[in-house]
C-alpha cells in the first residue's frame, strides 16, 4: 500500500460516505469530490488537524455553471498533494474562511471575493485584492458569463450589450 | 581692495571653488566608476547635470514654509564658501588668517547640516521628516571625533590658527607620522559630514527616496547638489592642511602640491564609498562613540604629552 | 519616541522595481506594523488565457513574469501534456532543466545585485549585473532573446542546443563560478554585508512552515523543500540534485542560499550539457486536448509554481490558475518586517526577491499594428544599440571585462 492510497483509506475510515468520491488521480495526487459546504468544511478539519496535511498551497475558483467551485490544495510531509473541492451555488456563494487553520490563505480568499463574488464569511478585513478600487461592484471577472470586451475601461462600467445603460455616459 | 575682490571672487575664492568642486565630483564618480568596473561620466558631466537641474521648473510643497524652503540652499552655499577663505590651499598662509580659525571652519562647516536638516523638516513630507531627523543623529555623532581628530594636531602645533597648524608641519612633515590615527579618525568623520556611503543616512535612496531633498527640485536642489560638492572639496582641503605638509616655494609648485594631496584625500573617500554597505543609524552612533571617539581622545592624551617632551 | 508615523513605501518608490504599497508604521526607527498591499499589476491573464487557444496560451503564460518566464511555461506545458497524455522526449526534458537552471543563474545574480544596491552597496550591483550580462547574452543565443526565450512548446522544445552552443555555455559557465567563488566569499566573510544582513528580517524554521513559505526563503530557515527534488520534474530525476539549505533564518541566510544555489545550478548544467541524449525534440500534440484536470509544479527561482489546467474537449482550456512563488512569499513579509528598523524594510522586501508582475499575472498589451514590420537579428539589434549609444557619445564596446583564465 503506497501513501497515496494509505490516505485514501484514512479519508474513507473516518467518512465513509465518501466512498466512491475519493479517487488517485496519478502518483503524488488525491483527488476528494466536490462536497456541500458543511461536509466540506468537517473534511478539510479532519485533513489539517489529524491526517497531517499541514502545508497549505492555494485555493482555485471554478465556474461549473450554476455553481462556483472551490479547490483547496493541501499537502503532507511526503509531498502528496490533495485537492479537497467545494462547491457552493453562484446565487449564494456563501463559504468560510480558513485563515484560522491556514493563515496564508488570507490573499487566496481575498481573490476569491473579488474574481469570482464568493463570499467569504470570517475574512480578516483588510485591502481588496487583487482589482482596483474603482472597479464596479456585482463585476467577477472569472465567472464565464462575464466577457472583457463588454467593460469601458474609460468610464469603468461594464455593458452587456442586452443590458440597458447603466452609470455616466462614455466619452 | 582690487586684490582682495579677485582673491575673494576668483581665485582661491568663488569662483575657483566652484570650477574645482565641480572638477573634484567629476573625478570622485569617475573614481568610482572604475572602481566598479564601469565607464563613468564625461568630464563636463557634474556641469552638464547643474546647469540642467537649473532649468528645471522648481516646485514647493504648498505646506513648506516658502521663503525658509528657498533660501536654505544659498545659506549652506554661503557658509561653505565662506569656510573656504580661511583654509590655506596654495600656501600655508591662508587669506585671511587669524588665531582660532580652526574653530570657525568647523563651525561653519556645521551649518550646511543644520541647513539639510531644515530643509527636510520645512518639506512637511514623512520621508523628509524622518532623513532630517537622521541628518541630525548623525551630526551628533560624527561632530565630537571629528572636533577632536582636527584639535589634536593643532595641540601639538601649539596654535589655533590653521595658517600656523599648517606652517607647523611643514616645517616639520615627520610629526605628522604621529597625528596618523586622528587622520583616519578625521576621514572617516568627514564620510559622515559629507553624507555618503555608508554615511549617507538621510539621503538613502532606497529607504527614504532621497530624504531630505526629496522635495526639492530644480534651481533649489541645484545649489543644494553645488554646495555639497564644495563641501566635499572644503573637507578634502582641510584635511589637506592639518594632516599634510605644504609647499611654500612658489604658487605654482603649492597649487601643484594642493591638487595632488586633495586628490589623494578624495581617493580615499571614494574607496571607502565602494567598499561599504550603507550602515543603519545606531551602527553609526555605535561606531562613532565606540570606535572613533577613544581613538581621537587617545590621540589627544598623546599629542599633550608630546608636547611636553618635544 | 512614542509618536508612530505611518509612512508609504510604494507604489511608486526607488527601492521598488514594480508597483507595490507597504504600509509601514514607524515608533522612531522601529516597524511596529506593516500592511502589504499588491495588485497593481493585476492585469486579467487567467481570463484571458480562457478565449485563447493552449498554443496560444504557452507564449501569454511566458509572460507571466520576466525572470521565471522558463519556468511558468515549462509548468503549462507539463500540465498540457499531462492532461493529453503525451510524454516528451528526453532530450527535449534535459534542455528544458538546462535552460531552467541558466535563468536561475540570471536571476540569482539579479537578486544579489538588487540586494546590494538596497543596501546602498552600488558596487555589488555593477559587479553581479555586468556577470549577468553573460548569462543573459547565452540565453539569448539559445533562445534569441534575453528574457522570454520560447524554448518550449507543447510537447517539447522549440529548439536545440547544438556542439557550437554547448561550447560557449561552457565557456561562460566557466566565468560565473569564478565569479560565484568570489561572491560566495564576499557574502560569507565581508563585515559590511554581515552587518546589514545579519539578524534582520528572521523568519525561523516554524514561521516558515506556517505561513507557507517558498523557495530560498523556505530553504534559508532550513526547510528542505525543492520542487525540483519533490516532483522530479522534466528529468530531474537523473540529475544529480542537491538541495542548499541554511540555518540562519535572516537575510543574511538568504543571501548564502542564493550564491550557493548558483553553484549547483552550474553543476546541473555541466551536467545535463555532458549527458544530452539524442532523440526527437518535439512530439505531436492533438490540439484539442481531452477533458481533465491538472495540476502541475515547477521549481522556479524563486520557488514553488503551481499552475492548474482545467480542460473541456475544445482547443481552449476552462480554467487556468497561476500561483507564482512570490504569491506565496507575501503572507511572510509583514511578518517579517515587524520590530526591525526602517533601514532595513527595503532588504527585506528584496530578500524573498518578490516579483509583483508573478503575484498579479500581467497580460500583454494590445499591440497596435502600425503596417511597419522591421525584424533585427540578433547582430544588428546589437549593432544598433551599440551605435544609439557611441552617437550618445560613449562606446559600450570599450568596456573590459576582466577576463580570467578559462580553464577547459
Amino acid at each position: 500500500m503506497n501513501a497515496e492510497e494509505k490516505i485514501v483509506a484514512k479519508i474513507l475510515e473516518r467518512f465513509p460516505v465518501l466512498e466512491g468520491h475519493v479517487s488517485i488521480q496519478r502518483n503524488q495526487r488525491v483527488v476528494v469530490d466536490y462536497l456541500v459546504r458543511r461536509d466540506f468544511e468537517k473534511v478539510l478539519d479532519f485533513l489539517a488537524q489529524s491526517a497531517g496535511f499541514t502545508t497549505f498551497h492555494l485555493v482555485i475558483g471554478v465556474d461549473n455553471g450554476d455553481n462556483l467551485g472551490f479547490i483547496y490544495v493541501l499537502s503532507n510531509e511526503e509531498n502528496v498533494l490533495i485537492f479537497v473541492k467545494q462547491k457552493a451555488p453562484k446565487a449564494r456563494p456563501n463559504i468560510k474562511s480558513i485563515c484560522s487553520i491556514f493563515p496564508n490563505a488570507l490573499w487566496h480568499e481575498r481573490e476569491l471575493v473579488d474574481l469570482f463574488g464568493a463570499v467569504v464569511e470570517e475574512l480578516p478585513p483588510g485591502p481588496r485584492y487583487p482589482l482596483p478600487d474603482l472597479w464596479p461592484a456585482g463585476n467577477y471577472p472569472m465567472r464565464k458569463e462575464w466577457n472583457p470586451a463588454y467593460l469601458d475601461k474609460k468610464t469603468m462600467t461594464y455593458r452587456p450589450p442586452t443590458a440597458p445603460a447603466e452609470g455616466g455616459e462614455s466619452k | 581692495m582690487i586684490s582682495g575682490l579677485f582673491h575673494i571672487l576668483v581665485f582661491p575664492g568663488l569662483l575657483f571653488l566652484i570650477a574645482y568642486s565641480l572638477f573634484f565630483s567629476f573625478m570622485d564618480r569617475k573614481i568610482y566608476a572604475r572602481l566598479q568596473n564601469r565607464i563613468g561620466p564625461h568630464w563636463y558631466q557634474p556641469l552638464a547635470d547643474f546647469l540642467k537641474l537649473l532649468g528645471k521648473e522648481a516646485i514647493v510643497p504648498d505646506h513648506a514654509a516658502k521663503k525658509i524652503f528657498a533660501l536654505l540652499p544659498v545659506l549652506s552655499l554661503v557658509a561653505i564658501t565662506v569656510s573656504y577663505l580661511y583654509i590655506p590651499t596654495v600656501q600655508p598662509q591662508s587669506l585671511y588668517p587669524f588665531d582660532g580659525d580652526l574653530i570657525v571652519i568647523l563651525y561653519l562647516l556645521a551649518i550646511p547640516t543644520v541647513c539639510f536638516f531644515l530643509a527636510g523638516w520645512y518639506s512637511t513630507s514623512v520621508f523628509a521628516t524622518i532623513g532630517s531627523v537622521r541628518a541630525l543623529t548623525q551630526l551628533f555623532s560624527y561632530e565630537v571625533p571629528l572636533f577632536m581628530a582636527f584639535l589634536a594636531p593643532a595641540l601639538l602645533a601649539d596654535t589655533w590658527s590653521l595658517s600656523g597648524i599648517s606652517a607647523y608641519y611643514s616645517a616639520h612633515p615627520l610629526y605628522l607620522l604621529i597625528n596618523l590615527p586622528a587622520f583616519l579618525v578625521a576621514i572617516v568623520a568627514c564620510q559622515g559630514k559629507l553624507e555618503r556611503v555608508p554615511f549617507d543616512l538621510s539621503e538613502a535612496e532606497t529607504e527614504l527616496a532621497s530624504g531630505t531633498f526629496v522635495e526639492y527640485s530644480g534651481r533649489y536642489y541645484a545649489i543644494f547638489r553645488l554646495a555639497i560638492d564644495c563641501e566635499l572639496v572644503v573637507v578634502a582641503s582641510l584635511i589637506v592642511a592639518v594632516f599634510m605638509p605644504q609647499q611654500a616655494d612658489s604658487i605654482v609648485l603649492g597649487f601643484l602640491f594642493y591638487v595632488i594631496e586633495t586628490m589623494i584625500v578624495l581617493f580615499i573617500l571614494a574607496l571607502i564609498r565602494t567598499i561599504m554597505a550603507r550602515v543603519r543609524i545606531e551602527q553609526m552612533v555605535d561606531l562613532c562613540w565606540k570606535y572613533l571617539t577613544p581613538v581621537a581622545l587617545v590621540q589627544i592624551i598623546l599629542n599633550l604629552f608630546l608636547k611636553g617632551v618635544l | 519616541m512614542n509618536q508612530r508615523i505611518t509612512i508609504p513605501i510604494g507604489p511608486q518608490h526607488p527601492s521598488l522595481k514594480e508597483p507595490g504599497c507597504f504600509t509601514i508604521t514607524l515608533e522612531g526607527e522601529k516597524v511596529v506594523g506593516a500592511v502589504v498591499g499588491v495588485g497593481y499589476n493585476h492585469r486579467g491573464l487567467e481570463k484571458a488565457c480562457e478565449a485563447r487557444t493552449y498554443v496560444q496560451n504557452m507564449y501569454l503564460i511566458e509572460r507571466v513574469c520576466g525572470i521565471c518566464s522558463h519556468t511558468h511555461s515549462t509548468a503549462f506545458c507539463q500540465a498540457v501534456e499531462e492532461l493529453a497524455g503525451v510524454q516528451i522526449s528526453r532530450r527535449a526534458a534535459y534542455i528544458r532543466v538546462i535552460m531552467a537552471e541558466l535563468e536561475r543563474l540570471h536571476s540569482h545574480l539579479l537578486w544579489l545585485g538588487v540586494a546590494g544596491h538596497e543596501i546602498g552597496f552600488d558596487t555589488l550591483l555593477m559587479y553581479s549585473w555586468r556577470d549577468r550580462e553573460r548569462v543573459l547574452d547565452t540565453l539569448a543565443l539559445l533562445g534569441g532573446n534575453r528574457v522570454n526565450y520560447g524554448i518550449n512548446t507543447i510537447g517539447g522544445v522549440r529548439r536545440d542546443i547544438d556542439k557550437e552552443e554547448s561550447h560557449e555555455i561552457r565557456r561562460m559557465l566557466d566565468f560565473i563560478e569564478e565569479e560565484d567563488k568570489y561572491y560566495i566569499d564576499l557574502t560569507l566573510h565581508d563585515s559590511t554585508l554581515a552587518a546589514r544582513l545579519g539578524g534582520i528580517g528572521k523568519l525561523d524554521h516554524e514561521d516558515a512552515l506556517r505561513l507557507g513559505a517558498v523557495g530560498p526563503v523556505a530553504r534559508a530557515s532550513s526547510v528542505a523543500s525543492d520542487v525540483r527534488v519533490v516532483e522530479n520534474y522534466a528529468a530531474y530525476n537523473e540529475f544529480p540534485m542537491e538541495i542548499v539549505t541554511d540555518d540562519h533564518s535572516d537575510v543574511f541566510g538568504r543571501a548564502v542560499v542564493r550564491v550557493k544555489e548558483i553553484m549547483e545550478s552550474i553543476k546541473l548544467i555541466r551536467f545535463g550539457l555532458d549527458n544530452l541524449p539524442e532523440g526527437e525534440l518535439k512530439v505531436n500534440v492533438p490540439r484539442r486536448i481531452p477533458e481533465g484536470e491538472v495540476l502541475s509544479r515547477t521549481e522556479a527561482p524563486r520557488g514553488e509554481d503551481i499552475h492548474y489546467v482545467r480542460s473541456n474537449g475544445t482547443d481552449k482550456p476552462d480554467r487556468v490558475r497561476v500561483r507564482a512563488a512570490s504569491e506565496a512569499n507575501w503572507h511572510s513579509v509583514a511578518h517579517m518586517l515587524e520590530g526591525d528598523y526602517l533601514a532595513d524594510v527595503p532588504i527585506i522586501i528584496a530578500a524573498i526577491d518578490p516579483c509583483y508582475s508573478c503575484t498579479d499575472r500581467a497580460i500583454v498589451l494590445d499591440h497596435r499594428d502600425t503596417g511597419h514590420q522591421h525584424i533585427l537579428d540578433w547582430e544588428a539589434l546589437r549593432r544598433y544599440s551599440v551605435d544609439f549609444y557611441r552617437e550618445k557619445g560613449f562606446d559600450p564596446q570599450r568596456i573590459k571585462f576582466r577576463e580570467r583564465k578559462i580553464i577547459r
